[in-house]
């Protein structure tokens, strides 16, 4: 599974990439959406990304919208630092996955199983 | 019945007489309401009465200016018609004696049988003429016809004798005389052929002219008599005879024609007196008529009638101010009402702009610390996935349950970060049609087990009578779940928690909840609903719950109260619309 990590909190994403590739979760991180977005333009291809909502510039909503012109297949996981997921069930990311800071990390991973297919507990490195 | 009570007691004592609640006192647009009242009571009576009473009095002047001018004018008028009489009566005696000595001359009336002869016609004619004689200028009486034998008397010095030898012809006052009976005389002086005078002088009966002002007086409070310029009384006076025979009444002064005017008698009491100096055109004399009237009396009529209006004015003075009373308390009433409509408003206002305020310091304050707090989460959470995953140290239990504290607190400071961002954010409600009894039952399914292990007794009471309210179920049942949790946490094992709903007019519906448990002090009953206020031990509240339960009942356009006693448990009430408005939600 190639994962597409976007957060502007540096060490936060770097720390976060270090523990999914502990599960064998294979992560690039970016620390702005303009970065991320050139990349996938270059034709690199991943299976989900997670986009933190709130960021300078091009924010997680309208990341998640030019790259999912760029690449249908991808699927998205948002991450924001404001409230609890119940606070979201209208509005624009209603039907999306949505993780609040601080994560539950088997929470993340749950989810990133669940939109890849992949078998519960397929993060295991020893699995 | 204890409301018709109630209701009574409202419209006679209202509330703004107790003002008992000091806390809206700052946002009442009166102060004092009971200032107010009174000033508004006292405004409107004097605008109601002052013109009425000043009108009452206008209207007692007039009459009474108008009775007193009728009865002056009435009291001169009898006196000037009891004064012509006098006059007439004496002038035509006087007119008949001087007919008399021209017509007979002194020899002819000395003779006694000829005197008598004159008397007799006299009588006969006129009346009135008690006896007659003739007087030589000597003073000496030389002959008399009448019932007194007097013949021989000497009268030069009488004052009659002296005034009729000046002026011709006189009239006397009253005196006893010779024959020491009261009584006054004509006389009329004239001239013998040789040169000396005589007069011929006759004695009147004061009967008759006391009859004759009698038959002037009109009613029983009239008096009519004569005195002389000293007030000697001349005839008798029914009222007003004082010491000495002397009238008791001031003596009016000198006018040559018939007068009238107010004055006094000797008790005090407001009379009318007519008065006239009287004299003929023969001879002057010193009587003065007198007509004194009561004005009591002339007055009784109008006195009755003004008894009459006084009670009249006197009722509807009452009735006026009792109607005044009633109005102002009713109308004061209605805006004190309306003022402490608004002052509640206002209050409850500026508590949710207060608590809107700290909600955004602590949506602020959340979002700020969430970030470090989850880095520290995945620093602590990479350490963690370093001893477990990679099993290098994973033998080392001690060091794995630091770190798992660590991330402990990372997460419980995550629920309030959670919990302070969902305090602050506004977001649509979805609504949609709510079984109260269902929603309550399965809240009080998360408890069972709880209630069953610590002895609650959970008492629900939600009549079927309550229809569907269509709200949003998530606030619902986030708000009954926290009231429920409130009260699961304030009771001792073995309590009560009472569930119960009521209707509040057709379209709200009450929801309290009940327990019997610690209880909320005064001094935090006002508190209860802002955020971080809580009595619990430290690390076991946030201090959110109610105050976002306060938040969600907002809402959904309810209405959320708290009354609770130390010690005898507490009852928060949730009232809430049956039907929400879509268009207010958006």
């Amino acid at each position: 599974m190639k994962v597409l990590l976007v957060d502007d909190e540096q060490k936060f994403a770097l720390m976060l990439a270090k523990r999914l590739a502990l599960r064998g979760i294979e992560a690039e991180v970016f620390f702005s959406g303009e970065k991320a977005l050139d990349t996938v333009e270059q034709g690199h291809r991943f299976d989900v990304a997670i986009l933190d909502v709130k960021m300078p510039g091009i924010g997680g909503i309208e990341l998640k919208r030019r790259l999912g012109l760029l690449d249908e297949r991808m699927k998205f996981v948002f991450l924001t630092g404001h409230g609890s997921k119940t606070d979201y069930t209208t509005g624009a990311l209603e039907a999306e996955n949505y993780l609040p800071k601080p994560l539950q990390i088997e929470e993340l991973i749950e989810t990133l199983n669940r939109l890849t297919d992949r078998p519960p507990g397929a993060s295991d490195p020893d699995g | 019945m204890m409301k018709s009570l109630k209701r009574l007691q409202e419209a006679i004592w209202p509330r703004f007489h107790r003002n008992d609640d000091e806390h809206l006192s700052p946002y009442y647009t009166f102060q004092d309401y009971r200032q107010t009242w009174g000033m508004t009571i006292f405004i409107l009576m004097a605008t109601a009465l002052v013109p009425l009473v000043i009108m009452t009095l206008i209207y007692y002047q007039l009459i009474e200016t108008s009775i007193n001018t009728e009865s002056l004018l009435r009291t001169e008028r009898l006196a000037s018609n009891a004064r012509r009489a006098v006059t007439f009566f004496l002038e035509e005696r006087l007119d008949a004696l001087t007919f008399t000595v021209n017509e007979m001359g002194y020899d002819r009336l000395t003779n006694p049988g000829r005197l008598s002869e004159v008397l007799r016609n006299l009588k006969l004619g006129f009346g009135g003429l008690t006896d007659l004689s003739v007087i030589a200028d000597t003073g000496t009486q030389v002959t008399y016809a009448g019932p007194f034998n007097l013949e021989g008397k000497d009268y030069s010095n009488q004052p009659w004798f002296l005034e009729c030898q000046q002026h011709n012809a006189c009239v006397s006052e009253t005196f006893s005389g010779y024959r020491d009976v009261p009584h006054m005389v004509v006389a009329v002086k004239s001239v013998r052929a040789d040169g000396r005078f005589f007069v011929l002088r006759a004695t009147l009966e004061t009967e008759r002219l006391i009859q004759a002002l009698s038959s002037y007086k009109t009613g029983e409070h009239a008096d009519i008599f004569l005195v002389n310029r000293e007030g000697l009384l001349q005839t008798p006076s029914q009222f007003y005879e004082g010491e000495s025979h002397h009238m008791n009444i001031p003596l009016p002064a000198y006018a040559d024609r018939t007068k009238a005017e107010m004055s006094v008698d000797k008790n005090g009491q407001p009379i009318l007196i007519g008065y006239a100096f009287i004299d003929t055109n023969i001879a002057p004399t010193s009587f003065i008529l007198m007509v004194v009237k009561q004005k009591a009396g002339m007055m009784k009529v109008w006195l009755d009638l003004r008894s009459h209006i006084n009670w009249f004015f006197g009722v509807s003075a009452v009735i006026i101010a009792m109607v005044i009373t009633l109005t102002s308390t009713v109308m004061v009433n209605k805006i004190f009402q309306a003022d402490r409509q608004k002052a509640e408003t206002m209050v409850a206002a500026e508590r949710n702009s207060q608590l809107a305020s700290i909600g955004q310091l602590a949506a602020g304050v959340a979002h700020e610390i969430n970030n470090p707090l989850a880095l520290i989460n995945e620093t602590a959470g990479y350490v963690k996935d370093l001893f477990t995953i990679k099993q290098q140290y994973k033998d080392d239990p001690d060091l794995v349950e630091h770190i798992d504290s660590i991330i402990d607190a990372v997460d419980r400071c995550g629920t309030i970060t959670r919990q302070l961002l969902g305090f602050s954010r506004h977001f649509d409600v979805q609504t949609q049609p709510i079984d109260l009894k269902d929603m309550v039952a399965d809240v009080i399914n998360f408890h069972k087990k709880e209630a069953e292990y610590r002895d609650i007794k959970i008492h629900v009471d939600i009549p079927e009578t309550i229809p569907l309210i269509e709200t949003d179920r998530g606030k619902l049942q986030q708000i009954i779940l926290n009231l429920v949790n409130n009260a699961f946490q304030a009771i001792a094992n073995g309590c009560f928690l009472d569930i119960r709903a009521e209707m509040d007019g057709p379209e709200q519906v009450c929801l309290f909840i009940q327990d019997n448990g610690c209880g909320i002090s005064e001094d935090h009953l006002n508190k209860v609903f802002e955020p971080f206020f809580t009595t619990k031990k430290e690390g076991q509240g946030t201090g959110l719950g109610l105050s976002i339960t306060y938040g969600l009942v907002q809402k959904l356009h309810g209405n959320i109260t708290v009354q609770s006693k130390t010690d005898q448990g507490t009852t928060f009430v949730v009232t809430l619309p049956v039907h929400i408005q879509k268009e207010i939600l958006s």
